[in-house]
C-alpha cells in the first residue's frame, strides 16, 4: 500500500490548477444554472488531461484524480467519461461523450448537445451514435442540476456497436460518477465550511454551534471516505469496489445536500451562491445508474454472489 | 380519539375541490410552475381570490364579526390542505388570510382595519413580511432596519432580505427597530410599497422567479399612524402571527401527493414493481402520515382554544423530515422531473426545498424542542 501522490500525480494535478485557476472561482452575481467554459475544456483537451488514463505512467488513478480535482471548479466539465470510460471504449469517440441506460433512455442526459457522442449501455450490448438536433429534446430553461442537460428524443436505427463488455463499461462508468462526485463533495464541503465559519448568528460564528460542528464533521468523514473509495475503485478495476464507491458517494449526496442546504439558510436558495453548483450535480448523479438501491445490488452480487 | 373527519368537513372539502376543478384553468398545471410569488401566478390570483370570495371559500376561518362563517380551525386546515396541494393559486394571498388578516383584527387600529381589512376580503391585496436582514435570519432580534420618529412622521432606513412577495406586494408588514432593547426595541410599521425611498431587488433562485428579494429602505418615511401595535410590542405581536403561519402551510399533504404522482409515474414507466423502490416510497408516506398527524395534533390544541407553543416546532419539524425524504426520493428516482418531465413534482421540489429555512430554519425548531418539549438543560452560555 502507498497512498500518497506519486511525483508524476502532484506535477499533474499542479498543472490543472495553474490552467484552471482563473475557473476556479464565480463572482458572487454571475452564477446562473449551468455555468461551462469552452476554452476550459479546450486547453483540457490540448493538454491532454483528459488522456492520462492510456499512458502507462499515470494510469486510471492518476485519471480519477484529475477527474476528482475538475469536478471542484464551479464549471461544469465533461470530464469524468471521457477520462475513465472512453479508453474502453475507443480513444477516438468525439467529446463530449454522454451515457445513457439501455433501461433508462428518458433519463436527463448530461452534456447532451448536437455533435456529442451518445453511449448507450445496456444487456444487449455498447453501442454509440452522434447526436443531432432533432432527436435532442431541451430541458426546461431552469432546470436546477448545473450540468447542461437534454433529453433523447428518438434512437437511432443503426448505431455503431462496440466489442467491448457492457459490464466493463457499467464498472468504468461507475467508477467515473463516484470520482467526480467525490470532487463535488469535496468542493460543495470546503464552501459550506468557509460559509459557516464567517457568518455569525447570536453574537457567534455559526460554525461554533455544536448541532452544526458534529453533522459538518461527520460530512467531512464520509466526503474524505467517497475520495478513498472511488480512487481505489479506480486503481483495482474490480466491479465490487466501482459499486461501492458510487453506493457511499450516493449514500453521501443525500446527507450532504440536505445539510449544507440548511446551514447556508436563505443563501443556500438563490443562484448568486455556487453551492447549488455542486450540490445539484451530486443530486442527478444520486440518480445516476439507478441511484443507491441498484448500486447496493451490484456491490452484494459482486461480493457475495446472487 | 377519532381520527374520520366529520360529515360536514368531508363536505367541505369536497366544495373546495369542486370549486377548484371547476375554476382552475385546464393548464394550471404547467402554470403553477411559475412560482407563487410570480408574476403570472400573482395576476391569476387578484382574480382567482375574487372568486374564492364569491363562493365564501376565501376566509370562512375568520370569525363571523370580520366577515367569515367563523368555521374552526379544522375547516381551515382543511381549506390550506386543498389550496396547497393545489399549488397554491392563492399565491402570496394565503398570507392575507392565514394570518394578517387575524392579526390586524387584534391588533390593529380602527383606521388600519379599515384601510386593509377590506381589500384582502375582496382578494385584492399582496403583503410582503419584512422581517429578515441580512445580518438577522435565526436571530431575528438583531434587526436593525431603523425607524426613527422625527415630526409625527417615522423615518426608516435599512435593508430587508429573502422577502417573498416583496416585488408585486402593496403592503409590507415590517419590523423595525426604535430603541437598543433586543426584543423591547422591536416594532412593527406598516409600509405602502410605493413610499419613496424603498428598492427592491429580486434575488435570483432555486425556487422560481419572483420569490425572494431584498427590499431597501432609505430614508422611507410614513406617518406615525403607520405603527401597529405600540412602540415595542413587535416581539409579542410576530410570536403571535407565526404560530399561525406555521399552522398556516400544510406542506405535508403537498409532499404525500407529489409522493403517489411520483409513484404513478413510476408505476407507468413499469418500475414500480421493485421491492426497493417500493419500500422507500413507503418510508415517505411513512414521514409524510407522521407529519400530518403532527400537525393534526396541534390543530387540536387550537380547536381546544389552548395556547401552541413547542408543539409548532415538533409539527414543523415533522414536516421538514416529510417533505425531505420526498424531495430525495423523487430525484433519486424520477431526475427527469427537474428537467421539465413534471410540473408538479417540480413545483413540489421548489416548495419542499425551503421547509427546513423558511419561517425559522429546522435546527432552530430542533432548538425548541429540545429545550420546551424535552425541557433539557441548556448549554451554558
Ligand atoms: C423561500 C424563502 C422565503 C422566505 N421568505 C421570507 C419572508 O417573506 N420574509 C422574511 O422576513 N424572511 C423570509 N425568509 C427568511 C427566513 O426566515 C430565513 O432564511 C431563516 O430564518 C433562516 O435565516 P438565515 O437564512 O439567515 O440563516 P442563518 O440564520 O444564517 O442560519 C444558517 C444555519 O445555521 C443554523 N443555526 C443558526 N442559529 C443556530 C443555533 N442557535 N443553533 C443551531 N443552529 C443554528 C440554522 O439552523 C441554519 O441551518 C425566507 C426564506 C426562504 C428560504
Amino acid at each position: 500500500m502507498q497512498l500518497t501522490l506519486s511525483e508524476d500525480q502532484t506535477q499533474v494535478l499542479d498543472s490543472i490548477d495553474s490552467l484552471a485557476r482563473p475557473y476556479a472561482a464565480v463572482p458572487l452575481h454571475d452564477a446562473s444554472f449551468v455555468l461551462e467554459s469552452a476554452e476550459l475544456d479546450a486547453s483540457l483537451v490540448e493538454n491532454g488531461f483528459l488522456d492520462v488514463l492510456a499512458v502507462d505512467e499515470l494510469g486510471p488513478v492518476t485519471a480519477a484524480l484529475v477527474v476528482e480535482k475538475l469536478a471542484r471548479l464551479p464549471f461544469a466539465v465533461e470530464a469524468a467519461v471521457s477520462a475513465l470510460v472512453r479508453p474502453l471504449i475507443d480513444l477516438e469517440l468525439p467529446r463530449p461523450i454522454c451515457l445513457v441506460e439501455e433501461s433508462r433512455p428518458g433519463a436527463p442526459v448530461r452534456f447532451l448537445r448536437p455533435g456529442a457522442t451518445v453511449v448507450v449501455v445496456g444487456s444487449s450490448g455498447v453501442s454509440s451514435f452522434t447526436a443531432v438536433q432533432d432527436k435532442i429534446a431541451p430541458a426546461s430553461h431552469d432546470t436546477p442540476y448545473a450540468y447542461p442537460v437534454a433529453f433523447l428524443a428518438g434512437l437511432p436505427d443503426t448505431p455503431t456497436r462496440h466489442e467491448v463488455d457492457p459490464a466493463e463499461v457499467l464498472r468504468a462508468w461507475r467508477v467515473a460518477v463516484a470520482t467526480e462526485a467525490a470532487g463535488l463533495l469535496g468542493a460543495a464541503l470546503a464552501s459550506t465550511v468557509s460559509h459557516v465559519s464567517e457568518r455569525r448568528q447570536f453574537g457567534r460564528p455559526l460554525a461554533t454551534f455544536q448541532a452544526l460542528r458534529h453533522r459538518l464533521a461527520e460530512d467531512q468523514v464520509v466526503t474524505n471516505s467517497v475520495y478513498w473509495l472511488a480512487l481505489r475503485a479506480a486503481a483495482s478495476g474490480t466491479a465490487a469496489d466501482a459499486a461501492l464507491a458510487l453506493l457511499h458517494a450516493q449514500e453521501a449526496t443525500k446527507r450532504v445536500c440536505y445539510d449544507y442546504h440548511q446551514f447556508l439558510g436563505g443563501m443556500g436558495m438563490t443562484l448568486e451562491h455556487p453551492l447549488h453548483l455542486w450540490t445539484y450535480r451530486l443530486k442527478l448523479l444520486s440518480a445516476e445508474l439507478g441511484g443507491r438501491a441498484d448500486q447496493g445490488l451490484a456491490a452484494a452480487e459482486a461480493l457475495w454472489g446472487k | 380519539m377519532q381520527f374520520e373527519w366529520t360529515a360536514e368537513q368531508d363536505e367541505f372539502r369536497r366544495k373546495i375541490r369542486d370549486f377548484l376543478h371547476a375554476n382552475l384553468p385546464q393548464d394550471w398545471e404547467a402554470f403553477s410552475e411559475h412560482g407563487p410569488a410570480s408574476p403570472a401566478l400573482t395576476a391569476f390570483a387578484r382574480e382567482f381570490c375574487v372568486k374564492l370570495a364569491e363562493a365564501g371559500i376565501l376566509f370562512p376561518h375568520w370569525p363571523v364579526e370580520m366577515g367569515g362563517e367563523g368555521l374552526g380551525p379544522w375547516e381551515q386546515q382543511i381549506l390550506a390542505e386543498e389550496m396547497w396541494i393545489a399549488g397554491e393559486p392563492r399565491g402570496g394571498q394565503y398570507m392575507n388570510v392565514n394570518w394578517i388578516g387575524p392579526t390586524l383584527q387584534k391588533y390593529g387600529t380602527e383606521d388600519q382595519k379599515r384601510r386593509y381589512l377590506e381589500p384582502i376580503t375582496r382578494g385584492q391585496s399582496l403583503w410582503c413580511q419584512g422581517f429578515s436582514e441580512p445580518d438577522a435570519g435565526s436571530d431575528l432580534a438583531s434587526l436593525r432596519t431603523r425607524a426613527r420618529l422625527v415630526d409625527g412622521n417615522y423615518v426608516i432606513d435599512g435593508q430587508k432580505i429573502w422577502t417573498s412577495y416583496a416585488g408585486l406586494a402593496d403592503t409590507c408588514f415590517l419590523l423595525t427597530r426604535t430603541s437598543d432593547d433586543r426584543k423591547k426595541g422591536i416594532t412593527i410599521i406598516l409600509v405602502p410599497m410605493d413610499t419613496p425611498g424603498i428598492t427592491v431587488r429580486q434575488i435570483p433562485s432555486l425556487i422560481g422567479e419572483g420569490d425572494i428579494h431584498e427590499v431597501f429602505f432609505d430614508e422611507v418615511t410614513v406617518p406615525e399612524s403607520a405603527r401597529f401595535g405600540e412602540e415595542g410590542q413587535a416581539w409579542e405581536i410576530v410570536a403571535y402571527s407565526l404560530r399561525n403561519e406555521r399552522l398556516g402551510i400544510p406542506r405535508f399533504t403537498l409532499a404525500r401527493a407529489a409522493l403517489d404522482r411520483a409513484v404513478q409515474m413510476l408505476g407507468e414507466q413499469g418500475r414500480f414493481s421493485r421491492e426497493y423502490v417500493r419500500i422507500e416510497a413507503a418510508r415517505c408516506a411513512a414521514l409524510c402520515e407522521a407529519a400530518a398527524t403532527t400537525n393534526y395534533a396541534v390543530v387540536q390544541r387550537r380547536a381546544d382554544g389552548r395556547t401552541i407553543g413547542a408543539e409548532s416546532s415538533s409539527a414543523r419539524y415533522a414536516t421538514v423530515m416529510a417533505e425531505r425524504v420526498v424531495c430525495e426520493f423523487v430525484v433519486e428516482f424520477l431526475p427527469e422531473v427537474l428537467a421539465g418531465a413534471s410540473p408538479y413534482l417540480k413545483m413540489h421540489h421548489q416548495r419542499g426545498i425551503v421547509a427546513g429555512i423558511a419561517a425559522g430554519s429546522a435546527e432552530i425548531q430542533l432548538n425548541i424542542i429540545a429545550s420546551e418539549v424535552l425541557e433539557l438543560p441548556r448549554e451554558p452560555r
